[in-house]
């Protein structure tokens, strides 16, 4: 690959996983038929108001994280997405906070960019 | 000048109370009764509160993932034929009974999945349900207060409200609402009025002067 979207792409993977310098943080990812890989990327956990439309917020939290696609398929994972179906296994990641607790999520959605080679998963609570 | 101190509870909120008092111990009763019949008695389980307005915070730790159910007046109205312009004037009461329900995905330790959406959606449902039976049990009709204090309770409406667009949070959480139309009677204070005379009749037979019949009233009536 050449080009400013390859350098791109390759600046991405600096940015995303130096979890020396950066904020880059180990996350484990696993598809429905149960195979697991560990990453680096970014991981958030953060509070959010949830409108429940009556008038009176609820407080909830959001998590997400991102990863490099690259690494995903050199895992041999492909790109997570929400799975609606009951009769199937989601998608799962897991990370730890900074406070070194452990947290199982779901993937509720994933915004992937193919131009950038970013994913971003959008993360609901699991009990595994 | 009033010279009563309004020192009271109007019935718009006794009946509120009431309503959170009716659903807090019967679901404290249906969790007996799901224990007795051998189920898990968490599925009857409803955290009740009255006219709350911080954000909810429980379901955050996922410590207590039970439905959350706030009691609150919402309006009232008085039509005019019914009562009358001195004493009492027949109130009807809205209430909402807001619902709060969690649900969390889980695996189903076979080859699936337990989706939260679907699982908060079932638990609202279950909520609702719970409350509405509760409300319109026989036994409530007149919401367990002294008879003639309520005269009418009626479901105007049941809704529930989408999930929140956007964002997805890491909570599955929906609402919902049931709107109760209460009716009763309100009460204002009044004149004692002065005794300004007594009207005292005598009847007497007239062959012999007998006393067949004595009655008094006192003026004003």
């Amino acid at each position: 690959m050449t080009g400013l979207r390859a350098l791109a792409e390759s600046d991405l993977g600096g940015i995303l996983e130096d979890s020396l310098t950066g904020f880059g943080w180990p996350i484990t990812v696993t598809n429905p038929a149960g195979t697991s890989a560990e990453l680096t990327g970014f991981s958030d956990d953060i509070s959010q108001v949830i409108d429940p439309d009556t008038g009176q917020a609820v407080s909830g939290r959001l998590a997400s994280v991102a990863v490099r696609i690259g690494h995903l398929t050199d895992n041999g994972l492909s790109i997570p997405r929400g799975v609606a179906d009951s009769t199937s296994k989601p998608w799962v990641v897991s990370f730890d906070d900074v406070n070194g607790n452990a947290h199982t999520f779901k993937v509720a959605e994933s915004n992937p960019d193919r131009a950038l080679g970013l994913v971003v998963c959008i993360l609901e609570a699991y009990t595994p | 000048m009033t010279l009563e101190l309004i020192d009271k509870e109007d019935t718009f909120e006794v009946v509120r109370d009431q309503i959170g008092a009716i659903l807090a111990t019967e679901s404290a009763n249906q969790r007996s009764l799901a224990t007795a019949a051998g189920k898990d008695p968490e599925l009857w389980k409803l955290r009740v509160y009255l006219e709350r307005a911080n954000p909810w915070e429980a379901f955050r730790d996922m410590v207590d993932t039970s439905p959350i159910v706030n009691v609150w007046f919402d309006a009232a109205s008085y039509p005019m034929g019914h009562g009358n312009t001195v004493e009492r004037q027949k109130s009807e009461a809205r209430y909402n009974i807001d619902v709060y329900a969690y649900g969390q995905s889980a695996d189903d330790g076979a080859t699936g999945h337990i989706p939260g959406d679907e699982a908060a959606a079932r638990s609202l449902a279950r909520a609702i349900r719970l409350a509405r039976n509760i409300l319109m049990a026989a036994e409530n009709t007149y919401l367990q207060l002294p008879r003639g204090t309520v005269w009418r309770r009626w479901p105007q409406s049941i809704s529930t409200f989408q999930p929140q667009l956007g964002e997805q949070p890491v909570e599955n959480i929906i609402a919902g609402r049931i709107t109760l139309e209460v009716q009763f009677s309100e009460f204002s204070p009044q004149v004692e009025g002065d005794e300004i005379e007594l009207i005292s009749i005598d009847v007497n037979r007239a062959r012999d002067g007998m006393l067949v019949a004595e009655a008094d009233y006192e003026f004003p009536l």
